[in-house]
């Protein structure tokens, strides 16, 4: 066992929280997307569908930046954001041309 | 429960973080958010009376209706029907007076009656803005900025609040199930702010979380509903009118419907035009009927109401001219029987000249399953369910909640102390200073302001308008600010305690003094007592507080 487990700190939190905050936005608004795609929504605020898109959605982001700091460093978690904002894009995309 | 201890390390360091951060502005949106439970009763207190002959009977209202509509035409694209006779005391017919202007200056309305000639009179009537105040400084978590600027701010606190809870949780629970019950009152200080903090989060945590979550939607809905536009942009769902629709149809309902019916019409309006524009689409639309066509009495309706809803009971009848054909008269009311979306109740959107139901998407117990099921979501937020027990058990949490952000900000500064002394200091830090004069500041501040504008409001004219009343609330919350700077130590804030304390007494001897009528009445009373009861607790505060580690 020459691996030590790896330590959570609060350090480089500024990073974290920002990755959170801004690929994380972008992130819940593609996942917004595909639960919309998914669940036949029309976008429009009066729908209850768009009603519990955006529920969804605050909740989504306060998860989000409440687990952003068990990212081992800042860059982890600005690339694991990224390229879960590219899967999840895709996927809306995809979907997006496939189901309508 | 066993958590790694660095898990549990860094959710304390988080926890105590956020929680400073957003602990001073949590304070102002609970305690202010607790006094808005009262909305209705205050804003009819401070307003002032209107001096109008005796309402007419609702079987006499299209008489008064066809001479004031004749004299002022202009009312006639939105005027307000008052229901029960205790509305209808403050004028059974009002509409709009500012012209359609949006203005942060009184809001005024024009009431109309008949006197005993069946002559038309018409009062102008601007109700009192201070319970109004009080709203918004809840909704604004006390900053005096313009809303938009300040929703967002609102919103960044409202997301530290939540991940201060999940920090919290986390780092505390396991630990927390151990001592559950144990309040140290004994041992040290530290040890009874902890102890009395971890009781009070953990009791309110479902409340915390219902509270955070529906902050961050308030405060982001917007834009949220941009993102839906810009992914769906099929739909109609563009419509601005749609939009706070869907949001704020319920949403903070303003002064609801005691203070001449202002807030409600004005963040419900853009909902209804939504509704109305939006919703015959798919609803089938009816066939437009020619404007000659009279629009039905508010007999006619209420007995339309009666048949359609028994249980739901009509407050105010708001009729709105859409044009071709679609005119609409909105019926306010609540139903005990349910939860309704916004503060106060809810809605119903009928044809006005056929009364055919337009919209009952926010009418109590008849939204479609999946409306309701959003509508809890709101209620929860405003406790605009069960009634009167459910109200005060609203106040309670969310008093119980600023003084969990109060203990928490102590908690800080007492262990921060307490780790200086332990390494050695014998000066306290500056940053441990700053934050222990703004926490007895603002938190006294803020209490004692909004005493002070309850206190003040039978001294203003027209009962505080929006500008007095935030004066008054920020001049005293600046002053015990500065105070709290320039007297530290534990005298300070005794003082300060005692000063808020003082105030807070003010205002059951200014409500025996200049508001007998509301006293007659059992929230009138309540207020008073709860009122009574916090200076009591503040000055015990003042006399037992102690700086002591």
């Amino acid at each position: 066992m020459s691996r030590t487990v790896r330590k959570f700190s609060s350090k480089n939190w500024f990073f974290k929280v920002l990755a959170a905050v801004l690929p994380g936005a972008l992130l819940v608004g593609g996942l917004m997307g595909v639960v919309g795609v998914l669940c036949h929504t029309d976008g429009s605020p009066r729908s209850a569908s768009g009603q519990y898109l955006m529920w969804m959605a605050a909740l989504l982001w306060s998860a989000l930046l409440s687990v952003c700091f068990l990212f081992r460093s800042g860059l982890q978690a600005w690339g694991v954001l990224i390229v879960a904002n590219g899967v999840v894009w895709g996927l809306f995309v995809v979907l997006r041309s496939v189901l309508s | 429960m066993k958590l790694r201890a660095d898990l549990v390390q860094l959710y304390r360091d988080v926890h105590s973080w956020v929680g400073i951060v957003a602990g001073l502005f949590l304070f102002v949106a609970f305690y202010a958010g607790a006094v808005t439970m009262f909305e209705e009763p205050l804003q009819s207190w401070a307003s002032a009376p209107v001096a109008l002959p005796p309402p007419v009977s609702l079987e006499q209202t299209p008489l008064l209706l066809e001479k004031a509509l004749a004299a002022y035409p202009e009312a006639r694209d939105d005027y307000t029907i008052a229901v029960t006779p205790e509305d209808a005391q403050r004028g059974r017919l009002t509409w709009d007076g500012s012209g359609g202007q949006v203005h942060h200056g009184p809001t005024q309305s024009m009431a109309a009656g008949l006197d005993g000639q069946g002559n038309l009179v018409v009062v102008p009537k601007t109700p009192s803005e201070a319970a109004h105040f009080v709203d918004v400084l809840h909704q604004q978590v006390g900053l005096p900025l313009p809303h938009t600027q300040a929703m967002v701010l609102m919103g960044a606190v409202a997301l530290l609040y939540a991940v201060a809870l999940v920090s919290g949780v986390i780092a505390y629970l396991p630990a927390l199930m151990k001592t559950l019950f144990a309040v140290r009152l004994g041992q040290s200080v530290r040890k009874r702010w902890l102890d009395v903090h971890n009781l009070l989060g953990l009791f309110s945590l479902p409340f915390h979380l219902v509270m955070a979550i529906s902050s961050v939607v308030f405060a982001f809905h917007g834009q949220i509903f941009a993102v839906e536009h810009m992914l769906f942009p099929g739909s109609s769902a563009g419509q601005h009118g749609g939009q706070h629709g869907g949001m704020h149809g319920g949403g903070h309902g303003g002064g609801g419907h005691a203070g001449g019916h202002g807030g409600a019409s004005g963040v419900g309006a853009p909902s209804v035009t939504g509704a109305a524009s939006a919703s015959s689409a798919p609803v089938s639309s009816p066939a437009p009927v020619p404007v000659s066509v009279p629009v039905l009495p508010p007999t006619e309706i209420l007995s339309i109401m009666a048949r359609q809803a028994p249980g739901f009971v009509p407050e105010v009848l708001n009729y709105m001219q859409l044009g071709h054909g679609k005119d609409v008269v909105r019926v306010f009311g609540h139903d005990a029987r349910y939860l309704t979306r916004g503060p106060t109740g809810g809605f119903v959107v009928l044809n006005s000249h056929t009364g055919a139901v337009q919209s009952g998407e926010y009418m109590p117990g008849h939204q479609p399953a999946k409306f309701a099921i959003v509508t809890t979501f709101f209620a929860l937020h405003f406790g605009s369910f069960g009634g009167t027990p459910m109200r005060w058990g609203y106040v309670v949490l969310g008093l119980a909640g600023a003084f969990l952000f109060y203990t928490g900000n102590q908690l800080w500064i007492v262990s921060r102390r307490r780790r200086e002394r332990e390494s050695g200091l014998v000066v306290e830090t500056r940053g441990t200073k700053l934050l222990a004069a703004l926490t007895s500041g603002c938190t006294t501040g803020c209490v004692a302001g909004i005493s002070a504008v309850f206190c003040a409001v039978p001294l203003l004219p027209y009962g505080g308008t929006y500008g007095a009343v935030s004066a008054v609330y920020y001049s005293v919350f600046c002053v015990f600010v500065v105070a709290a700077f320039c007297q530290r130590g534990q005298r300070g804030i005794r003082l300060l305690l005692a000063a808020a304390g003082g105030v807070t007494a003010c205002v059951p001897l200014m409500l025996c003094l200049h508001g007998a009528h509301l006293l007659r009445t059992p929230e009138g009373l309540g207020v008073a007592l709860m009122a009574g009861l916090l200076s009591v607790f503040l000055f015990a505060s003042a006399a037992k507080h102690t700086r002591e580690i």
